[in-house]
């Protein structure tokens, strides 16, 4: 397998683990009594059994806690290394958004009819 | 694992959490602990009295060559708050939050015109990754939601809860946040 291929299935494994791992953390926060996490959870922790698998295989590590940690990072790793693409993105997006105008909002319009109505 | 990885990853967790803590609604009243939390995740993540091990160790060190995304944060927060989006235009905080992303591609733009093109490319296959594992998520909730017997079919709104719904859609869709 070239450096490459490896790198790019190193950095799509990696970042899978590290959203669903960021998705438990996130459902861990924000936790309720109408919450049903059970199979959500189950997913999520799929997705990083796979990943970690994926990349233990790829770096001949052994399947377990250092390989998990490996992978976690390298997916940040990746991550960071495209953050400059995500700059360029919402800075475009917010200087347009400085540009527009306010829109007219038809659920205020509507509340001021009928309370003027009654 | 060495306790210093573990903090690492120990402020990763609460910085998540924190993050998750503050998205919690309703939107005109976040919770009070989210952003500490975030913070205080951040800190443990960044300040350390011994080095981390490997990976750990890059994991932290790629980080702090990243602290551009500080003051591009803070600035996209304040061109979202400035610009014409949920209330009137602030030009004072827009062109603060512009003159913050400005500072961010000063600080960045050296690293981004160093960044190869063969470390850049394979990096970008992290996008598809993450939006698997969404993808995976979004199907375990509609999966966990078809799971609940349907509700039975609830009462109209009371004469009262009509006045109470709009009042509230009033004072927090007013237009404008300096109208009370």
């Amino acid at each position: 397998m070239s450096l490459e291929m490896e790198l790019a299935i190193t950095a799509f494994s990696g970042a899978a683990a590290l959203t669903s791992l960021c998705v438990l953390l996130a459902m861990l926060g924000t936790i309720n009594p109408y919450h049903r996490p059970e199979v959500p959870s189950l997913g999520a922790l799929a997705v990083i059994f796979v990943a970690t698998y994926v990349v233990a295989t790829t770096h001949d590590v052994e399947f377990g806690l250092d390989a998990l940690r490996l992978t976690l990072v390298e997916g940040a790793l990746a991550i960071i290394r495209i953050l400059p693409l995500a700059f360029v993105f919402l800075t475009v997006m917010l200087f347009r958004t400085s540009l527009r105008k306010r829109p007219e909002d038809p659920l205020l319009a509507l509340l001021e009819s009928e309370s003027g109505s009654v | 694992m060495s306790p210093w990885a573990l903090q690492v990853w120990l402020g990763f967790a609460l910085c998540i959490i924190g993050i998750g803590m503050h998205r919690t609604g309703p939107a005109f009243s976040r919770h009070r602990f989210g952003a500490p939390v975030a913070l205080l995740g951040l800190a443990l993540m960044l300040v350390h009295t011994h080095e981390p091990p490997e990976p750990e160790a890059g994991l932290v060190l790629s980080m702090i060559d990243s602290l551009w995304v500080a003051p591009a944060v803070f600035g996209f927060a304040l061109v979202l708050m400035g610009a014409p989006l949920y209330w009137k235009a602030r030009p004072a905080t827009l062109l603060a939050g512009w003159l913050l992303i400005a500072v961010a591609w000063y600080v960045a733009y050296p690293s981004i015109a160093g960044t190869s093109l063969t470390d850049f490319l394979p990096a970008l296959t992290a996008l598809p990754g993450a939006v698997l594992a969404l993808a995976v998520f979004a199907l375990c909730v509609r999966t966990a939601e078809r799971m609940v017997p349907p509700e039975a079919e609830t009462e109209p709104l009371t004469e009262k809860e009509q006045r109470y719904v709009e009042s509230v859609l009033k004072r927090h869709l007013g237009g404008d946040s300096d109208e009370s």
